[in-house]
């Protein structure tokens, strides 16, 4: 996270930057921040149960604002009075989801206001993708073997263009009862373990060629 | 044989009665994945073509699929985003249509595409851009089972159905600010995995494939008058149980 959060400080005009995860589809807890004024917004957030992270999660969409202080003060009452004395410019919050797997939230902040070009948004999208592969795989033991491989392959971004990766999480939520993250998980562990490509596990369960007994673990 | 002019007739109503339709559903508050999949299934049932996809900018310098007729368009359109090479690809990148109209010819531009394609059984590919301002942000995208070019009508009504999609995908009606479009952008793009995982949990519990376990999750938004990936993140996250959507006969006895 550490690593994450400094390069996406490092690749864009940003100042600071936070990952939180979000627990059991609700509870937030921020594992990294990069500087006290970010992770003062996290917490503020968290406190106040508002701010432009906080409906970033709960509405399930980005939430960019380059210019705080035009931001209507309907919007966040508390949240942008209380802020009033940190030096933040512009907020751009990405929630790290993929469909109805909630993973976290990756908050930027600027002291300048402004909007991000699209190579610098690209980059932030990218980094968000990053996050999501580090995120689950932090729930996996297979993340920390030996020989690093495993930090690799969690680190590898997943296709979101891949319908039947989708497809195939949602048949092991229905199979085997457990939360979307989980299945997601397990379908990237039982990648890494028999050394095959997320994909093709996909093809073979959405295909009804593989059980989804198999990922009952 | 049917006198043309006769079928030309009945197919213009049909085309009539589905703009008046979208764009009455455009005004009220809408459910943008279903106007997506309805649009599809549109083009396929006014527009010479077997199989229909719409795809998104991921604004991570790909596209992404955003609805399709069938699973079977889908498919392909992955294929050739997998492959990085295409006429939709090409088509989002210029920014102008691509049309293919014998994918056969295309075997040297497109060496994973275009045998792909074949095989499926698709010969012709029709890419229309999806634009907003000078910017693209998708393509729509028609294949053929026959070789052919659309012909001028059925290229404009394309380009109609374009726009459509557009302004469907881009709801707050005057985008100006760059920050709205990527949260609109991403937001279509997250609901249409939430519906693919919803699709798999309902296909598990009930037997039913990929197309008609959507046509189900549809029925069920629909009917109970709920936006489509609301209902989807609901059934993966298990407030709402697959029985509920498919009715107490349907669900499979496992």
């Amino acid at each position: 996270m550490f690593r994450i959060c400094h390069a996406g400080v490092e690749m864009l005009p940003v100042d600071g930057a936070s990952i939180s995860a979000v627990r059991d589809g609700a509870e937030r807890e921020t594992l990294y921040a990069t500087d006290e004024i970010i992770a003062r917004v996290e917490s503020l957030q968290f406190t106040l149960g508002e701010g432009p992270c906080h409906e970033a999660c709960a509405s399930r969409r980005p939430v960019l604002v380059p210019d705080l202080s035009i931001a209507p003060q309907t919007r966040w009452p508390v949240f942008v009075s209380e802020i009033d004395g940190l030096p933040i410019g512009a907020i751009y919050a990405f929630p790290i989801q993929y469909g109805a797997v909630d993973i976290g939230v990756l908050d930027l902040y600027r002291r300048h206001i402004g909007w991000l070009t699209d190579t610098e948004l690209n980059t932030a999208l990218q980094i968000v993708d990053l996050a999501a592969g580090a995120l689950l795989g932090a729930q996996s033991e297979t993340v920390h073997d030996t020989d690093g491989r495993g930090l690799k392959v969690w680190l590898a971004p997943l296709p979101r263009n891949r319908a039947e990766i989708h497809q195939a999480t949602g048949i092991l939520v229905a199979a085997l009862g457990i939360p979307a993250e989980q299945a997601l998980a397990r379908l990237r562990s039982y990648a890494f373990t028999t050394d095959s490509v997320v994909e093709d596990i996909a093809n073979d369960i959405v295909n009804r060629r593989t059980e989804p007994v198999v990922f009952d673990t | 044989m049917t006198d043309p002019s006769l079928r030309d007739t009945a197919r213009e109503t049909r085309l009539l009665q589905s703009f008046v339709h979208i764009a009455d559903t455009l005004v009220d508050d809408y459910d943008v994945d279903d106007v997506l999949h309805e649009l599809t299934e549109v083009c396929v049932d006014v527009l010479d073509t077997t199989a229909v996809g719409l795809m998104l900018a991921d604004q991570r310098g790909g596209l992404q699929t955003l609805a399709a007729s069938s699973e079977k368009a889908r498919l392909l359109e992955l294929f050739q985003i997998a492959a990085n090479e295409g006429p939709c690809l090409e088509c989002f990148r210029s920014g102008d249509p691509v049309l293919v109209d014998n994918i056969a010819e295309y075997t040297s531009r497109w060496p994973q595409f275009a045998p792909t394609a074949l095989k499926r059984d698709f010969h012709s590919a029709h890419s229309i851009p999806l634009r907003l301002r000078g910017k693209t942000i998708g393509s729509l995208n028609l294949f053929g089972q026959r070789p052919g070019s659309p012909g001028e009508q059925d290229l404009k009504v394309a380009r109609a159905l374009a726009d459509t999609a557009t302004i469907g995908i881009l709801h707050e009606r005057t985008i100006h600010r760059n920050e709205a479009l990527t949260e609109q952008l991403q937001t279509a793009l997250n609901s249409r995995i939430s519906i693919e995982q919803a699709k798999g949990v309902l296909a598990h519990a009930s037997g039913l494939d990929m197309d008609q376990a959507f046509q189900r999750l549809r029925q069920y938004a629909r009917r109970t008058n709920n936006p489509l990936s609301r209902v989807a993140n609901q059934l993966t996250e298990g407030i709402l149980r697959p029985d509920q959507i498919l009715g107490p006969q349907a669900s499979r006895r496992s």
